[in-house]
């Protein structure tokens, strides 16, 4: 496309990363959804290389956003590193054991079709500004995983309880699985275990999960790192972009309503489900 | 402000802020050095933003960095910016373990840590 100016160059790549960011750390889903269509659909960026730069940049997006959301105490900590276990663990299966067996464009099918089904449950819980009613589970309790945070838009303390921790789990393995094979963060996965199946408040459910997805995808990485597909004069614009994108993000999420945080990420979703559909239906994106 | 965990995880909470912020902007300051020096050498152009790798090998990114190649001192800083979740996760465990006596959760930090090098380094 344009093979011009370097710097020009840079510049149409950087502004679009920042819109990536601020999606991202809103959402909980680190900003691959705008910036891998983005490099490959207007820039000309091949998938791999594009991926590649995404990856990067999400462990940006997850480390910015993450020391601000965890300074604010928004992120529950406890949360996060428990359900690391299980996504680190269903990675590790699905990269090295399923991965030579399933073919990758039934999974795009398939997880496609889980993501726009999620997108009932998300409905229904459209105008519930804080989840009410929750009882703790055995293992939350044992967990501690029960904690509170400052809503700077409800301007008070927030005391929630956690739930439905087996589901959570098996839900986080799936996830796990899924970056394993396709190399994706499956930040979308994450959001969904703790909105649905852990109840926790929105805002508590996308800083964790965007406190999480750096550890995937600095695990993801070296597979990309070692293919080659890190471009890293690809990678400075994005992730330094991203970057501000998310400092930004976090200033705006802190300050909207849970309520819109779920439509925010119900649209995202919504947008990530028919990009797999049609990856798995075409065999491209 | 009442806490159902006390002030207990209020260092980790602290310290995984630090390591992150001091890791990602550390990493994106040197990246864009990295890139100053390849526009000052004159080796920018966007053909080659295109097209080249990154190379894994540890040695040539050292020699590239004291011969000042902008491509190796992004290398660099992309290395530091993936390690980044890696030390808060490491930093995380020896806060539980030693400053909050947290056995518990020190172990399931552990297991974060050796399933996520695996991944890095196996895959």
């Amino acid at each position: 496309m344009n093979a011009g100016s370097p710097i020009l160059w840079l510049l149409e790549i950087a502004s679009a990363s920042f819109a990536g960011g601020v999606v991202g750390a809103i959402s909980g889903l680190g900003g691959g959804i705008v910036i891998v269509p983005v490099l490959t659909i207007f820039m000309g960026v091949p998938i791999n290389q594009a991926i590649g730069a995404s990856i990067v940049s999400v462990i940006a997006v997850s480390s910015g956003a993450g020391s601000v959301y965890v300074k604010d105490r928004v992120t529950n900590v406890r949360i996060a590193m428990f359900l690391e276990l299980s996504t680190a663990a269903g990675a590790l299966v699905g990269a090295a054991a399923l991965a030579p067996i399933i073919p990758a464009r039934l999974l795009y099918i398939l997880f496609g079709i889980l993501l726009l089904l999620s997108l009932v449950p998300i409905f229904a819980k459209f105008g519930e500004e804080l989840p009410e009613n929750v009882t703790p589970d055995r293992m939350s309790r044992f967990l501690r995983l029960g904690d509170s945070y400052f809503d700077k838009r409800l301007n008070r303390e927030i005391q929630y309880n956690v739930t439905g921790i087996p589901a959570a789990l098996g839900i986080m393995f799936v996830a796990g699985i899924i970056s394993g094979i396709l190399g994706i963060g499956a930040g979308v996965v994450k959001v969904l275990a703790h909105e649905i199946a852990m109840k926790v408040p929105t805002k508590v459910s996308t800083a964790t999960s965007n406190f999480m997805i750096g550890v995937t995808a600095a695990a993801a990485a070296g597979v990309y790192l070692r293919r080659g597909w890190v471009l890293p004069f690809l990678v400075v614009p994005v992730a330094t972009a991203v970057l501000a994108g998310a400092m930004l993000g976090t200033i705006i999420m802190e300050r909207l309503s849970n309520n819109m945080i779920r439509k925010i990420f119900a649209a995202a979703l919504a947008i990530i489900g028919i990009q797999m559909l049609v990856h798995g239906l075409r065999g491209s994106l | 402000m009442s806490e159902p965990n006390g002030d207990r995880g209020l260092i980790i909470q602290n310290a995984s802020a630090l390591v992150l912020r001091i890791g990602v902007f550390s990493s994106a300051i040197v990246m864009l050095i990295g890139i100053a020096f390849s526009f000052r050498h004159g080796t920018a152009d966007v053909a080659r933003m295109r097209s080249d790798g990154f190379d894994i090998n540890l040695r040539h990114m050292c020699i590239g960095i004291i011969h000042g190649r902008g491509k190796s001192i992004i290398e660099a800083g992309i290395l530091m910016l993936v390690l980044t979740p890696i030390m808060r996760v490491a930093a995380s465990m020896i806060l539980f373990a030693f400053a909050e006596r947290d056995w518990l959760y020190a172990a399931i930090t552990l297991g974060v840590l050796i399933l996520t090098l695996t991944g890095l380094l196996l895959l």
